[in-house]
């Protein structure tokens, strides 16, 4: 499956504002959302390809959006995949819950755009 | 309260003098009965002519009778009554409250042998009660209750089907939405209580501890660390008991200063992720315009933030292997693989100081047991440092070879080198020597956080050096194959668990074989 449209709920504004015109440049479709509600409701509402999520959100962490789209009997996303971005160190239990249900989990200052846009060419 | 004491006082005095009034009616009825008695005797006999009928041999006969009657009558009655008189006596003494006479002895041989004992005894019983303040408990299970409850420590206990049936009040536990009580304790994953009662259970007793076991996740209220005792005994009809002592006091502190520096990292690294990602983009995209240094200076400019990411991740990694949070994650790797990954960032590093990077690492080497990531920070904290205390122009070699059960990784340099008596301290803390104090950055963490996440693989890290020769340090990683097997028995056998993990760094010495 070729991933074409990518949300991105990243409250970083230079963070977001990076990974959405690397991922514009190379031809993807982005939608950008800073809060963790507004990113749950996105991701419902709509279908995307890929979702690009960080963990420490305003209103709602990742991992709560994680949870409520995957946590439940019935995976809410089939056809999407979820890259988990974060520069925050959790402790591994946290971790692993997010990575069980994540197609990645990557620390964002080790990942420059050109490597993301890598490991999403690695994804489709 | 005067007027309740002088009553009872007076109470005491009537049971007191009820004796001698009780002894003088008695003895007066007794000697009047007697009295009569010998006369009724006398006369018979004077009228029956068995002895002469005048009044000197009547007073004298009826003197002698009475004498003999009273006395043999007094004795008896002593001896009858002394039972009574010790009840008396009992009640007197119990009574008063003081002990002002000797109270009667329960033990006295006849008393023992009639069965009067036990009624004196009931009698001072009854006193110890009357006096002892009311107590509401009446059982040793009330008691037992009572006690466990206002302990700090917390006991739990459970049945054959893993349910609760006791738990004290200090114990953290809660009813959920079915009634039960459940257990508010989060065990580490690969270790929990379901886990080793799974295992214990073919056993006929068996015990477990847990350290830092919380009963909250990070960041909740009133989160609370406990060190965890579990003993089993097989169809005991509390079959699991546990005991919980709060450690809060001790292991928050230490959890706080680890959540700050998780906090600090997270701040640290937001900065870094734009500096290195535009830094990424500007290269790529301005490399047609850059002219003369300018390309170098960017160069600089990326290998100084990569170096900042590194910085960052040293200090994380050495703050949770203080706390023993460090964990690593062990899976069957290739050399090749995990040099991959840091590769463009070691040999920009190397070229933007003039240094000759050169890597011969064997494709036919063995896979090794290794967590890639934390492999990676090994190796380019070890090839930064060769960089770092190389001279210009330098040669920087990092070759790999098989060696009985473990691959062993050398990162050769040529450069300033170091005393022999430096070596020994080269792996702790903060250390760094005289020279590199005055012109070489860094934290001083990085060989302290190589040797903990080697030594966490069951390799060993060593190092040779000579003063303006060089220094040479090396590695080892075990051989996958080597230690798959036991990879796979802590994890059941299952082969997606394996990564998941393999407990606490210090107890990896078990996968040196």
């Amino acid at each position: 499956m070729a991933i074409k449209t990518i949300l991105c709920i990243e409250d970083d504004r230079f963070i977001g504002e990076m990974y959405v015109r690397s991922l514009k440049k190379a031809g993807y479709e982005v939608d950008w959302l800073v809060g963790g509600n507004d990113g749950l409701i996105a991701a419902r509402n709509k279908h995307y390809d890929l979702i690009l999520l960080d963990v420490m959100l305003p209103e709602r962490r990742g991992n709560e959006i994680l949870d409520s789209l995957r946590g439940g009997k019935e995976d809410l996303i089939p056809d999407t995949k979820v890259i988990v971005l974060t520069n925050f160190e959790q402790d591994d239990e946290s971790r692993m819950a997010m990575e069980h249900h994540a197609d990645g989990y990557l620390i964002k200052a080790e990942i420059t755009p050109r490597k993301l846009l890598s490991v999403i060419d690695g994804l489709s | 309260m005067e007027v309740i004491e002088n009553e009872s006082i007076d109470a005491e005095r009537e049971i007191e003098n009820y004796w001698h009034i009780f002894l003088k009616r008695s003895l007066t009825i007794l000697s009047a009965v007697e009295v009569i008695v010998s006369i009724i005797i006398v006369s018979t006999l004077m009228l029956t002519n068995l002895i002469p009928a005048t009044l000197f041999s009547f007073i004298l006969i009826l003197l002698v009778t009475t004498i003999w009657l009273v006395t043999v009558n007094v004795y008896l009655f002593k001896f009858l009554v002394k039972p009574f008189r010790d009840l008396v006596s009992a009640v007197v003494h119990v009574s008063s409250g003081t002990a002002r006479a000797i109270p009667p002895n329960p033990n006295f041989y006849h008393y023992d042998k009639d069965g009067f004992k036990e009624i004196l005894q009931s009698v001072y019983e009854l006193s110890v009660k009357r006096t002892q303040p009311k107590k509401h408990i009446t059982s040793l299970d009330e008691q037992l209750t009572q006690g466990l409850n206002h302990t700090t420590t917390g006991v739990i206990v459970l049945d054959k089907k893993r349910q609760v049936i006791y738990a004290n009040n200090a114990a953290p536990t809660h009813i959920d939405s079915e009634g039960k009580r459940v257990l508010d304790l989060i065990f580490p994953d690969n270790s929990n209580l379901d886990t080793w009662l799974d295992k214990t259970e073919s056993s006929l007793r068996s015990e477990n501890q847990w350290s830092r076991v919380a009963n909250k996740p990070l960041g909740d209220t009133d989160r609370r660390l406990y060190d965890v005792a579990a003993s089993y005994q097989k169809n005991n009809a509390a079959e699991t008991v546990i005991t919980l002592f709060d450690r809060t006091d001790l292991y928050a502190p230490e959890e706080d200063d680890l959540d700050f520096i998780s906090f600090a990292a997270h701040e640290l690294r937001g900065p870094i992720t734009v500096i290195r990602g535009y830094l990424d983009v500007l290269e790529d995209e301005l490399s047609p315009v850059l002219k003369n240094d300018q390309a170098e200076l960017m160069q600089r400019l990326i290998v100084s933030s990569n170096r900042l990411s590194t910085y960052v991740n040293n200090i994380l990694n050495a703050s949770r292997f203080d706390r023993r949070h460090f964990k690593v994650h062990l899976n069957e790797e290739t050399l090749n693989t995990i040099y991959d990954s840091i590769k463009d960032d070691m040999q920009l590093r190397a070229a933007s100081q003039n240094r000759l990077l050169t890597i011969d690492i064997p494709k036919s080497l063995p896979t090794v047991a290794a967590d890639a990531n934390s492999v990676g920070e090994v190796l380019s904290n070890l090839i930064d440092n060769a960089i770092k205390y190389s001279n210009e122009g330098g040669l920087v070699q990092v070759v790999a070879r098989p060696i009985s059960g473990f691959v062993e990784v050398s990162i050769i340099d040529r450069g300033i080198g170091m005393p022999s008596n430096v070596i020994q301290n080269l792996f702790h803390k903060f250390y760094r020597s005289h020279r590199s104090r005055e012109t070489v950055a860094g934290t001083g963490i990085g060989l302290y956080i190589c040797k903990a996440i080697v030594e966490s693989h069951g390799g060993i890290v060593t190092a040779r050096s000579a003063e303006r020769e060089g220094s040479t340090f090396t590695f080892t990683l075990p051989i996958y194959d080597t230690v798959a097997d036991k990879l796979k028995a802590d994890n059941n056998s299952n082969e997606t668990l394996i990564d998941q993990g393999s407990g606490w760094i210090r107890n990896h010495s078990m996968y040196r074989g």
